[in-house]
């Protein structure tokens, strides 16, 4: 007579992988940017309004390293999450694995880039002397 | 590019025929919303970078977010902001701190409370903006 063998104890939790990161990922940065966002938006667009926005506004601003900070923190997290989210949506529409990395390359690249540009701007500063008075 | 197409249409079709009342909706606005809000800041960036790349250029950049269409646009993007926010919270309350409560009942009745704080959230920012609006027609 043969004794049934106990089934062997199998682990159901995957282990973590990249995806599994973005996914916590995109809720801590969430926290973070619901007040970072949330107050800029309020002192810009409420409070002081795109009418009383210029150049000599943004020199101002970005002449006090608190600010450069501030702006600093807001494009990292807003851009890297708004374009994971840019990601995750696409791989709805885009079931292949070789569509997946290939938009995923090109929205990485897009990401950095734009990224760059925007914080150039940010540690430069707003160059307002190559205006011509 | 056939599949493209077909896979294309079975999703769009999914994200509107699928009938999931609260949930679906705010799927689909938590989606729009934020797509919105990307797609305005990654011209934000651009047209802020400006005044460090291009300064001549920012001035004509400011000029046309004053327009009344770009104001009331504005406006839009505010309630983005906000309702992706109020409910990207749900979404970490709901996903990292409790998550038994990812019920269809509770579920229900947190999205529409999402819905009823954001537009409580939304219109004294969009009435001071509107004013603002109105004072420079």
């Amino acid at each position: 007579m043969t004794t049934a063998t106990a089934p062997a104890r199998v682990n159901l939790k995957p282990k973590p992988n990249y995806e599994t990161t973005a996914w916590k990922w995109m809720r801590y940065s969430g926290v973070l940017l619901v007040p970072l966002v949330w107050i800029h938006v309020a002192i810009q667009d409420v409070i002081v309004g795109v009418h009383n926005i210029d150049i000599n506004y943004v020199a101002l601003r970005w002449a006090n390293i608190g600010w450069q900070v501030y702006d600093i923190l807001l494009l990292a997290f807003t851009f890297a999450h708004g374009m994971n989210g840019l990601r995750q949506v696409s791989f709805d529409f885009f079931q292949s694995d070789k569509a997946r990395r290939n938009l995923s390359w090109i929205i990485f690249v897009a990401w950095l880039v734009i990224s760059f540009i925007g914080a150039m701007a940010i540690i430069g500063g707003a160059r307002t002397h190559l205006l011509e008075p | 590019m056939t599949t493209l197409i077909a896979s294309l249409r079975t999703t769009l079709s999914g994200y509107i025929k699928y009938r999931g009342r609260e949930g679906h909706y705010s799927f689909l606005l938590h989606r729009i919303t934020g797509l919105g809000t990307l797609l305005f800041l990654a011209i934000h960036i651009v047209d802020t970078a400006t005044v460090y790349w291009m300064p001549e250029l920012y001035d004509h950049a400011i000029a046309i977010y004053r327009l009344p269409p770009f104001l009331l646009g504005e406006i839009g993007l505010v309630f983005c902001v906000i309702y992706h926010g109020v409910n990207g919270l749900r979404i970490i309350y709901q996903d990292m701190v409790k998550p038994s409560s990812w019920t269809i009942h509770t579920q229900r009745r947190a999205a529409r409370w999402t819905l009823a704080l954001s537009i409580l959230f939304w219109l004294p920012a969009a009435f001071v903006m509107f004013r603002t609006l109105l004072a420079h027609l």
